[in-house]
């Protein structure tokens, strides 16, 4: 994934820029363009990530309608494990709905950050449709290119590129539930663990201090409020520790204390 | 496998959590369209969310590997955390694009692992 020069989550830190170049003749050019750059190693690494999620599935006992419809309503990795997870341990429907909203707010930030650089023509209701497309792959390779993109072919482009990554999601997905039951079952450990370790890789390319504190904290707070009350763990451990990161850092880290915004 | 199952969500349940799932993920991403007119992406809310992702997968992750179901919790405790190591070394080991070496080392080496025992 092309987040090594992106912050995984938080996307504040990025400034939005307008563009004057002259790069696409078309929209269709646009939209051809956005597939082509999702396709390489982004694609690569998301699909990898469907495919252990598709294994996921099948080695939890869940069927393949549900393990690809969470593919493809949800579109959102860290979420569907959460689901997943949260499901096999038992918890209330409330807890998960809650949990996995929690994790999904993220796309909040993302949205503010990337939506406003479209053309003003284009900002209409149809974007309620778009942002479906929107997850981490796209989100960083559009903020990536966008500066170099006149804005109103923006919109064809980001459609292009998350239109590809949403598209390889569901056959990635199935792939995975299939081979689970299929290849050996070394293969089959190694499909499950591909997204822990994604989700671990990219936590080393966590720059605010907030967000590493939060990350520590989290491993901290994780385990123990698992063996407190599983069901609820992950919501009051992201909660408790997220909170607790905030804290810390408006109290201690920022330059201008006390100055809030 | 069998106990975990046994206390697992089944039947219309799953469902309405994947329906409950769905619609709060998509909820969120409305919400964003709905407020990327207005708001200011470093206010304070965003700053204290961001941080409550970020703990929440983290503590995802580390139940993943540390705690894990199913057929993951087949493998030694020690070889999870000594693999997770090998790929962080790669991941940290060059400043930019080990994404996909580490990614790869770390799943072969668990694929390895598998098939020598």
């Amino acid at each position: 994934m092309s987040s090594t020069e992106q912050p995984y989550i938080d996307p504040s830190e990025i400034a939005l820029e307008e563009s004057t170049v002259q790069r696409f003749k078309s929209p269709n050019d646009a939209f051809w363009t956005g597939i082509r750059d999702a396709a390489g190693a982004p694609a690569m690494v998301l699909f990898a990530g469907m495919v252990g999620f598709g294994a996921m599935g099948k080695t939890n006992g869940f069927d393949v309608w549900f393990t690809t419809f969470t593919s493809f309503f949800m579109f959102a990795l860290p979420g569907q494990v959460v689901l997943l997870e949260m499901a096999i341990t038992g918890s209330s429907v409330i807890a998960i709905a809650l949990a996995v909203t929690l994790t999904s707010t993220r796309f909040i930030t993302m949205t503010v950050t990337l939506f406003p650089q479209f053309h003003q023509k284009d900002r209409n209701r149809s974007l309620y449709a778009s942002v479906h497309l929107l997850a981490m792959t796209a989100w960083a390779i559009s903020m990536r290119e966008f500066h170099a993109i006149e804005t109103r072919h923006r919109l064809a482009y980001f459609v292009g590129l998350g239109l590809l990554c949403w598209l390889i999601s569901i056959p990635g997905t199935i792939l995975g539930f299939y081979l689970a039951g299929l290849v050996p079952p070394a293969v089959t450990l190694g499909l499950v663990f591909i997204n822990p370790l994604f989700f671990l890789l990219t936590f080393t390319e966590v720059k605010p201090w907030i967000n590493r504190i939060a990350l520590m904290l989290g491993c901290i707070f994780g385990p123990i409020f698992f063996l407190v009350d599983r069901d609820t763990s992950l919501l009051t451990s992201g909660l408790v520790a997220g909170t607790l990161a905030y804290f810390i850092d408006r109290q201690f880290l920022r330059k201008k204390a006390g100055v809030i915004g | 496998m069998m106990n975990t199952m046994s206390s697992a969500l089944s039947g219309w349940g799953l469902w309405i959590a994947l329906a409950g799932a769905c619609l709060g993920t998509y909820f969120c991403r409305a919400i964003g369209v709905l407020l990327s007119n207005s708001i200011n992406q470093d206010s304070e809310i965003f700053r204290w969310l961001a941080a409550v992702t970020y703990a929440m997968v983290a503590a995802l992750t580390i139940r993943l590997i540390v705690m894990p179901l199913g057929l993951m919790a087949t493998v030694p405790l020690w070889i999870r955390i000594l693999i997770c190591a090998l790929a962080l070394g790669v991941m940290v080991s060059k400043s930019s694009k080990r994404l996909v070496p580490a990614l790869l080392t770390g799943t072969l080496l668990m694929v390895g692992y598998g098939v020598i025992r």
